[in-house]
């Protein structure tokens, strides 16, 4: 196990990214998941329901480089 | 896109077999810029010039001036299109910049602010086509000469992949929001409005914290989320493409190899920027429009 600080980050970053990929996908893929499902059976909201996923998709998307964020923070410290 | 750094890269990594006895390993320090710095460089904020006043450098950045004629580009098509109008009906760039005008006003602000949503109208239009015209020109490779190093590369600049532009649209933001709620039912009722009526005293401690937190938390998320995905989005893109000096200075033929492969990903990876900059500027102007619209119709 490293014990130098730098390397000590370098790695956490690595995991962070790993995890934050992991929540982020998990979590898109459910809600693209319903959205499919939401369409297929009312053909005629695909619209809305096309808008609706979007939106959330880019929140979710959001909430994803938040922790992205603190990633790049630990890998260019 | 690159290719100033490119040439710049293989020359300084070509097999050392014939430089090595010459020079030894010093001649590789001042040319061995490693593939992080390349990357850092291309979308990182570089300062053109000095003007301090004070504490301040007012000199004018990289970012600065594209995020300037992003929104000289903006005003321009806007005059553009309404020369176009003949009898109130606007034909070519006009309709065009028209049908996105339509759905700004009519499906963002009046269906989130309700029936005075139209006064936020020139705001919010204004974030949407800033936005998206800041994000697009960060996709337009632009020939830039690095007066220090003197390198001359090709990439594109996003001013809003910078957190100082993002904290600043999230500012004005977060002052429409407050903006909303004041212009309606003065300071003092803007603030006591906030907490839900009907709810029992011994909640209050913990519902005014969590509202006066929220009331900042939510143009902070605004503004991480704009810059992260510019930010992100572009940095993929640069990577992509470096990875064809990083293979060529294994072996030349990787690298030849490397570049359709490259190519390939990295066009793909800019088309979806496209789809990700007409997202991004649409969420932006949807969740200020929303934000408003809490603050302005407490639908306790």
């Amino acid at each position: 196990m490293p014990t130098d600080p730098k390397a000590l980050a370098y790695f956490a970053a690595g995991i962070g990214a790993g995890l934050t990929i992991m929540g982020g996908a998990a979590g898109i893929g459910r809600l693209a998941a319903a959205a499919m499902e939401g369409i297929a059976r009312q053909p005629n909201a695909a619209g809305d329901i096309r808008g609706a996923m979007i939106v959330a998709a880019g929140l979710i998307e959001g909430v994803t480089f938040f922790s992205l964020i603190v990633t790049i923070l630990l890998a260019i410290k | 896109m690159i290719l100033g750094r490119l040439a710049a890269l293989a020359a300084a990594t070509e097999p050392p077999a014939h430089e090595a006895a010459a020079h030894g390993g010093a001649e590789a320090a001042p040319h061995a810029v490693g593939p992080a710095e390349v990357l850092m460089h291309h979308v990182v904020d570089s300062r053109w010039g000095d003007l301090v006043i004070g504490p301040l450098n007012l000199g004018p950045t990289k970012h600065l001036f594209f995020f300037g004629v992003a929104a000289a580009l903006v005003i321009l098509v806007v005059r553009l299109a309404m020369r176009s109008y003949k009898q109130g009906i606007p034909s070519g760039l006009g309709a065009a910049v028209e049908a996105l005008i339509v759905f700004v006003r009519d499906d963002i602000a009046e269906k989130n602010i309700g029936h005075d949503g139209r006064k936020f109208a020139p705001l919010l239009l204004s974030f949407f086509f800033f936005i998206l015209v800041a994000a697009l020109f960060g996709l337009i490779p632009m020939p830039s000469y690095d007066f220090k190093t003197g390198h001359l590369s090709l990439a594109g600049v996003t001013s809003t992949g910078n957190i100082a532009v993002t904290l600043g649209l999230a500012f004005i933001s977060f002052l429409a929001q407050q903006w909303g709620g004041i212009s309606k039912f003065g300071v003092v009722h803007h603030f006591l409005g906030m907490v839900p009526p009907g709810m029992p005293k011994a909640l209050l401690p913990i519902m005014i914290p969590v509202e006066l937190i929220g009331m900042f938390t939510k143009p902070f998320a605004l503004m991480i989320r704009l810059f992260a995905n510019m930010l992100a989005g572009h940095m993929v893109v640069t990577t992509l493409l470096l990875l064809i000096p990083l293979m060529a200075a294994i072996s030349t033929a990787f690298g030849v190899l490397m570049i359709p492969i490259s190519l390939a990903l990295a066009l793909f990876i800019m088309i979806l920027e496209v789809l990700v900059a007409f997202i991004q500027a649409y969420i932006f102007t949807l969740l200020t429009a929303i934000f408003i619209g809490m603050y302005a119709h407490p639908a306790h």
